[in-house]
């Protein structure tokens, strides 16, 4: 059944590898994906270690619905401790790469060690080889897989592999598979990097036997109905991501120039409608209906012709909005060099704008760029700065060693125009007037970040009774909500489900695209019972689903208290407290969070979790998810 | 178990309220209906302009503001907002 | 009339849930290896492929087969394999054009497309109409309007275009 697949040990230190089962026992605690690796990572990286050093831990792994009649089944997850943060590392991508590791007979990976040269794993049908990778260090994302299809002389292999930026343990290098799809933030290709890991080849044509067939097809009909009949999958499959920039940009939630405005004006060029005009079509990835992945040829310039993919909503922001550039060639070929160089487009963007600030204000000379003017709206200059990133020259150096360790180096307050949480960048949007996803972004266990508690569909005005419909399962929840965007009432509840709803889908392995993320009539707790229930046979309530997700959510914060995180890291920097929004709708001009408010949120956001008011678990807390007695090692 | 397993979800039920042909105003957050195809539409609620795009027939989406106008709606009302403070 | 399965590659988006649906329908297991469809790819280049039999009117695997297992169902419009009597020797795999009969190494036999019997999952589930199944008669005229309608709409923005200059 689905739930046969194994994990497997390899010590690339000493060449050992070992497979085991997975306890059904161990699958009901933490199902699989996401989860399964929190608890893989509370009880094998000790506490302490250098993220960089052979002491990490680098674990990839499948949901445990991957490659299952679930919808879009196609989530890789992979976590170690974060060479950014220091804390939880977490990345996610979607591609083909884990249902063909489920075929070939593994859902996690747990990898150990340094090997003394480079190398790539070949997984093939329960059988995993450790080949030297001497041939491929130092190609692009692309060509390393070309290479590798070639060597093992088949075209259907799937590859996860990191590029020139993860080699160079760019502290925010990606994962990536085929050309675009990214394992992006919190640096888990400098993680690979460090281990010397080029890549993981797979290829598997074992069965993976669904439980009920004919429920499953039935059902899995259903549910792709449920999410294409939605207007954002069919706005979404015909522009891309891209198409959130309409109304975001719209009422002022845009991050403009590092963190100087709220909207970034008059910039017709880059908006989803223009980039569409150079889509060919659109991609999906594995079963899913929604195809958001637009393919692109380069129109002009010294990269004309170039195919791609995306760019995603994340690249259309930290390329255009947050360096102040309006070109759509530069879009497009700042988006094909971080796939090419593996780079975390998000961080890379958002880096440069801030050194932008720091260029214009003073605190960064000529010297410092080597000539190079680093203003914002330079279309070259950002191009530029992609490039000495990936490659660690000068400035590029610099800010390959993220945020925080930058800001240390370059001194002079810099620092003070960072925008962060807990040492990683934000995404281009703009909290200020919206409490919520302020709250989201402050309290994620991997940093700043939208895909780990965003609740953001409270931007689109529900009537409180549909809020409260869908904020009151599988849990009853009886306090206050809110339908303006603009309050603080009622939020921090809305970012704890929503944390374990995402916590839940990567730990499925589906696509956040569809559970209630930009729509509201999104499947979730429920349908994951029936769609569990259908493909592996677990009988598991959407309750019981909940649970896992609190449980593993869990072990992340503990995890992260392990390695010194406290209340004060759960916050957000001044700039958000102190400098208004100067433009939008007036509800979103003017607007900044307010401290008291805000810490407040805090207070009841751990409230909700059963944490106490410095955010650590209550023992009763632990004892209730049957975390108490970890690390318990029993994987 | 199974009786269960057939029953309408709450997203399926919640679904039942969408609408289409219709967008929220980004500013005063009431739902319009542009005209098919209009390319530009003024809200009848609060006059902010908003330019349309149709990524499907019958399928209206706001772009982007009409930048001159809603600016000056912006700065008007931060003004007025400024004034009723003092 | 008989029907016939119609691909149109460039609306295929590549994400391979035809394989999942063919495997599960019938073999009951997620597998693509066992899958009657297959889209080819060039991964790097955005260009997915779904191959399928073609259920060719005079079929290649038909003629090669030493024991007549396969054979024609008019009605159907479709080409099938009789399982009591094909022997497994895959002259039918080696011969194809489209390379639309596989072997399937875990049940030691050669599998190809069936239409599902007259309603095929795969169509069911290719909500972009990649693959479609449709009179046999229909094929052309779904593609010459397509056709035109390309055409005209490249023609309508010529036209735009030499309006506004």
């Amino acid at each position: 059944m689905a739930l046969d697949r194994k994990i497997a040990y390899i010590n690339l230190t000493t060449g050992e590898i070992e497979t085991k089962p997975i306890p059904i026992s161990i699958r009901k605690k933490f199902l699989g994906g996401r989860g399964l690796d929190m608890y893989l990572m509370y009880n094998h990286i000790k506490p302490g270690i250098d993220p960089l050093g052979p002491d990490n831990v680098a674990f990839v792994s499948a949901g445990v619905l991957v490659g299952t009649l679930a919808s879009a089944t196609a989530r890789t997850h992979i976590a170690g401790k974060s060479p950014l943060t220091g804390f939880v590392g977490s990345a996610n991508m979607g591609g083909f790469f884990a249902p063909e590791m489920r075929w070939a007979g593994f859902d996690h990976l747990v990898i150990k060690g340094k090997a003394e040269k480079p190398v790539y794993l070949w997984i093939r049908n329960g059988e995993i080889e450790i080949r030297d990778a001497e041939n491929i260090w130092g190609k692009t994302v692309t060509e390393t897989q070309e290479i590798i299809r070639e060597e093992l002389d088949d075209r259907d292999i799937k590859i996860l592999t990191i590029g020139p930026a993860g080699e160079k343990l760019v502290r925010f290098a990606n994962v990536m598979t085929e050309i675009k799809n990214a394992g992006g933030r919190s640096g888990m290709g400098a993680l690979l990097g460090s281990k010397n890991l080029k890549a993981i080849a797979v290829r598997g044509t074992m069965d993976l036997k669904i439980e009920r067939p004919a429920e499953a097809l039935e059902y899995n009909k259903r549910v792709i109905t449920q999410v294409i009949s939605a207007k954002v999958s069919q706005t979404q499959g015909r522009l891309g991501t891209p198409f959130i920039w309409g109304a975001t940009n719209s009422w002022g939630g845009i991050r403009t120039r590092n963190f100087q405005a709220n909207q970034f004006e008059y910039c017709d060029d880059i908006e989803p409608e223009s980039i569409d005009e150079h889509a060919i079509g659109m991609a999906g990835c594995f079963g899913c209906q929604v195809h958001c992945r637009a393919k692109y040829i380069i129109p002009d310039g010294p990269y004309k012709g170039v195919y791609d993919e995306g760019p995603e909503y994340t690249a259309q922001g930290a390329l255009t909005a947050e360096p102040g550039c309006k070109n759509l060639v530069n879009l497009l070929v700042g988006n094909h060099l971080l796939n090419m160089y593996g780079l975390d487009i998000l961080e890379t963007g958002s880096l440069i704008a801030w050194a932008m600030e720091l260029y214009e204000k003073g605190i960064l000379s000529d010297k410092d760029t080597d000539g190079l003017e680093l203003r914002f709206g330079n279309d070259e200059a950002l191009i530029e700065m992609i490039h000495r990133i990936a490659r660690r020259e000068g400035l590029g150096d610099i800010l390959a060693e993220g945020g925080l360790r930058a800001a240390e180096k370059i001194g002079k307050g810099s620092i003070k125009y960072l925008i962060h949480v807990k040492g990683m960048s934000n995404l281009h949007s703009d909290e200020r007037p919206t409490p919520a996803l302020a709250l989201g972004i402050a309290t994620g266990s991997r940093g700043s970040d939208h895909l780990r508690s965003r609740p953001a569909i409270d931007l689109y005005g529900l009537p409180e009774p549909v809020l409260r419909r869908i904020y009151s399962q599988p849990v009853a929840y009886d306090g206050p909500i809110s339908s303006h965007w603009r309050d603080y009432e009622g939020k921090p509840w809305e970012v704890r489900w929503q944390e374990l709803c995402y916590e839940a889908v990567d730990c499925l392995g589906i696509c956040k695209y569809h559970t209630i993320f930009l729509g509201p009539n999104f499947p979730n707790f429920e349908e994951w019972s029936r769609l569990l229930y259908y493909n592996t046979g677990l009988e598991m309530s959407p309750l019981d689903i909940w649970n896992v997700a609190d449980r593993a959510y869990t072990m992340e914060r503990l995890f992260n208290i392990r390695e010194g995180l406290t209340r004060k890291d759960d916050w957000l920097v001044d700039r958000y407290f102190d400098e208004p929004t100067t433009r939008g709708v007036p509800a979103a001009c003017g607007v900044t969070i307010d401290r008291e408010k805000f810490a407040k949120m805090i207070d009841e956001y751990y409230e909700h979790h059963g944490w106490d008011e410095n955010g650590v678990p209550h023992p009763e807390t632990l004892k209730k998810l049957d975390i108490d007695k970890e690390p318990s090692h029993m994987l | 178990m199974e009786q269960e397993k057939t029953s309408a979800t709450t997203a399926e039920i919640t679904a039942k309220g969408r609408t289409t042909g219709a967008v929220r105003c980004m500013n005063c957050m009431e739902r319009i209906r542009p005209p098919l195809g209009a390319k530009t539409f003024k809200c009848p609620h609060c006059s902010f302009e908003w330019r349309i795009s149709w990524p499907l027939p019958k399928f209206p989406r706001i772009r982007g503001p009409v930048w001159d106008v809603n600016r000056r709606l912006t700065e008007e009302a931060m003004s007025k907002k400024g004034k009723g403070k003092k | 009339m008989a029907k016939v399965l119609m691909i149109d590659y460039e609306k295929c988006t590549g994400c391979r849930l035809c394989e999942l649906v063919c495997s599960v329908k019938h073999e009951g297991v997620s597998n693509p290896a066992r899958s009657r469809i297959k889209i080819v790819k060039w991964e790097m280049e955005g260009r997915y492929v779904p191959m399928s039999c073609q259920q060719c009117e005079s079929a290649p695997c038909m003629a090669v087969c030493p024991v007549k297992a396969i054979s024609r169902d008019e009605e159907m419009g479709r080409v099938d394999i009789d399982y009591d009597v094909c022997i497994g020797c895959r002259m039918c795999v080696a011969i194809c054009p489209f390379g639309a009969m596989s072997f399937d190494t875990l049940a030691q036999k050669v599998i190809k497309c069936d239409f599902c019997d007259g309603d095929p999952l795969c169509v069911k589930f290719c909500e972009v109409g990649a693959i479609q199944y449709v009179d046999a008669s229909m094929v052309s005229t779904v593609k010459q309007v397509a056709a035109a309608e390309k055409f005209t709409s490249i023609m309508q923005k010529v036209a735009a275009a030499i309006s506004t200059v």
